[in-house]
């Protein structure tokens, strides 16, 4: 399927996907779409910076090219590899004549012994393909560098092949939790969209298309409570993630309303530091109630 | 899109006033931004914000600097809140007045220093040793000389990462098979991976506030100089509340730079509020990875106007996120059996793994030298 020309297409699509997307964040997918440049998504964490990509793959039935970024993590992980173990048993099968034969040596070093690692696989799919660099702000700067000559030009030079570029390039989504500043030069080549915390009625939303069976008058509460505590001075305030988590817990418990003990008993969904746990056990009632 | 030129006019001229509100816009930013305006509907001014928002702004920082400018270009708002600005202008100029380096400080070591001060200029041996304190505006000016050759190397770590070598864990089977091509496919010698090292971040937090005046802006030297020393150094500054200095720092003049991150803090010579400024670094910054496997280096005294327990509990998450916390305080002075009286030092005390002076040259020397094996 093609991609919309308008925001208000992509939204709705993006919303059969069972995903609500604000109209910034809208407006960053289609222009990032429209202009072929790659999208930078910042934001708390869970509020489903990763999830846009995969609706955005599945809604439109691209391929999704998950690039999950580690400290470490090096061209050999991101970009292709050589099936070594094949080549040498290939080397030791091959006569001494062989050896010397120019034609067997280039066929060492063909695609047969390449294996495709993500980077080269969504350059490969073009068009075909949704590429989601996750947490790119784990990936050590080394590689930030490297990615910047991937992401400018869609192309990858093998010394053994040659180059192999990209005829359409592929979206291409990334995502960073801020526990690093991210180099300028990247930031110049993306597209920049913060994702900030949802309004009750927006979250709201959110949380019925996601478990279109809770009741909707406990997940309102939900909501509420989980907006309540993002104001508490939490160490680590409850994404939207977990308001997801809490509604399906407590529907799984077979609770109705969101009482005090419900609320006791489940918390561990929504609070998942020490003390954090702490500073809200004393208010669980507060938090509750006025919902 | 209607009528190109004028319009691509408006908007670059956006860009400009973005550019003059500090916002950094590039040429190329306002290309995408006059492309992707093309692509919506230019009439609807929410297309036209959350367009710019999406191409001319690339940090969460520069948010509401482009929403500022956005409201004053777009829907001719006046400038927002005079008064804010006046504050701002007032505090820049204290700090600024601030800034002259004290003279010699009258009262208890006045005669000494008058006895020493012919051997001062020339023995930079004897002015290792003279708490910064005491010290004249000459002999300051030495010490900021001698201060920027101290190099600081923080302790290093093992990486994920791998580089190739001949001894190592794991097999280095491209550059083996490489090689084995040149020998017609013997695999000769065998080439492994090793792990890289790497330098750890280091954390400067200076405490600026009253009680240590007399340190605070040889430290913020101190700090210069790390930052242009080590890769990776973030320094932040607290009196009563925390202000992160690096990037003010980055200046490479000096003097331009220290004056800046002086312009940058507003607190200066305040009341101490260290557990308060501890817990926001924990929360903002510890949090979210900065410190992680990294050296933290606090220069404070421990007088605390703030909570214990908020003190208690930043320091001993501070010291569960980062690899070790160094103390220096310039109390403690030269004396080895120093004991903490301040409140404040006595409830930190159990989370430093390291705690030295600082009061003079010497001290921080004696960091620098133990900084690489702080293991």
């Amino acid at each position: 399927m093609e991609y919309p020309q308008t925001v208000g297409e992509l939204t709705e699509k993006l919303r059969q996907g069972g995903y609500i997307a604000d109209r910034g964040l809208a407006t960053s997918l289609l222009v990032s779409l429209s202009l072929h440049r790659p999208v930078l998504l910042e934001g708390e964490v869970g509020v489903g910076k990763t999830e846009v990509a995969k609706v955005l793959a599945n809604v439109f039935g691209r391929r999704l090219i998950r690039l999950q970024c580690y400290e470490g993590i090096d061209t050999n992980q991101a970009l292709y590899e050589w099936d070594y173990a094949r080549q040498l048993l290939q080397i030791r099968a091959l006569s001494e004549q062989q050896v010397a034969d120019e034609e067997s040596v280039d066929k060492l070093f063909g695609p047969k012994f390449l294996l495709e690692r993500p980077l080269l696989a969504a350059i490969r799919a073009g068009e075909q393909a949704v590429l989601l660099i996750d947490e790119i702000d784990r990936a050590d700067d080394e590689f930030e560098a490297f990615l910047l000559e991937v992401l400018s030009d869609f192309q990858i030079s093998i010394p053994e092949i040659g180059t192999i570029s990209a005829l359409a390039p592929p979206a291409v989504i990334l995502t960073s939790n801020r526990t690093r500043e991210l180099h300028d030069a990247l930031r110049r080549r993306c597209l920049y969209h913060w994702i900030g915390y949802p309004t009750a009625e927006r979250e709201l939303e959110i949380v019925m298309i996601r478990e279109p069976y809770a009741v909707e008058a406990l997940a309102e509460k939900v909501v509420a409570a989980v907006h309540r505590l993002r104001e508490l001075d939490l160490a680590k305030p409850p994404g939207v993630a977990e308001t997801i988590d809490w509604v399906r817990t407590l529907g799984f418990l077979g609770e109705t309303a969101l009482t005090p003990a419900a609320a006791s008993d489940t918390v561990g969904a929504v609070i998942k530091d020490r003390d954090d746990l702490d500073l809200v056990r004393d208010q669980l009632e507060d938090i509750t109630s006025g919902a | 899109m209607p009528d190109q030129p004028a319009f691509a006019g408006v908007l670059t001229g956006f860009g400009r006033a973005l550019r003059s509100a500090g916002v950094s816009v590039g040429t190329g930013d306002v290309m995408s931004y006059c492309s992707a305006a093309g692509l919506l509907d230019p009439a609807d001014l929410v297309d036209l914000y959350w367009a710019g928002r999406t191409t001319l702004v690339s940090r969460k920082d520069d948010i509401p600097g482009y929403d500022a400018t956005f409201r004053q270009y777009f829907l001719d708002e006046a400038a927002p809140a005079p008064e804010l600005l006046k504050l701002r202008a007032t505090a820049a100029a204290q700090v600024q007045a601030e800034m002259v380096m004290p003279s010699t400080e009258p009262g208890t070591g006045a005669e000494e220093e008058q006895a020493m001060l012919g051997l001062m200029a020339s023995d930079v041996d004897a002015l290792k040793h003279r708490s910064f304190a005491a010290c004249t505006a000459s002999e300051l000016a030495a010490l900021r000389r001698i201060m920027a050759r101290i190099r600081l190397t923080p302790p290093q770590r093992r990486t994920r990462r791998t580089k190739s070598g001949t001894d190592g864990r794991a097999p280095d089977l491209r550059r083996t098979i490489r090689e084995s091509m040149r020998m017609h496919g013997d695999p000769a010698q065998m080439f492994w991976r090793q792990r890289r090292v790497r330098l750890r971040p280091l954390i400067l937090i200076l405490d600026i506030s009253g009680s240590m005046a007399d340190y605070s802006r040889h430290l913020l030297q101190f700090a210069y100089t790390a930052r242009h020393a080590a890769a990776r150094v973030e320094v932040f500054c607290f009196g009563t509340r925390l202000t992160r200095i690096t990037k003010a720092l980055e200046h490479r003049q000096p003097d331009s730079a220290i004056e800046q991150a002086a312009r940058t803090v507003v607190d200066w010579d305040g009341g101490t509020r260290i557990g308060a400024s501890l817990d926001t670094f924990v929360r903002k910054w510890g949090r979210g990875g900065l410190c992680r496997g990294g050296v933290v280096v606090i220069c404070s005294d421990g007088l605390d106007r703030g909570d214990p327990e908020l003190l208690e509990a930043a320091m001993e998450r501070l010291s569960r996120l980062c690899h070790r916390v160094v103390w220096l305080n310039p109390h403690k002075g030269t004396n080895p059996n120093f004991r903490p009286s301040a409140v404040g030092m006595m409830i930190a005390a159990p989370h430093i793994d390291l705690l030295l002076s600082g009061h003079d040259l010497a001290s921080l020397e004696e960091l620098a030298a133990l900084l690489p094996v702080l293991n």
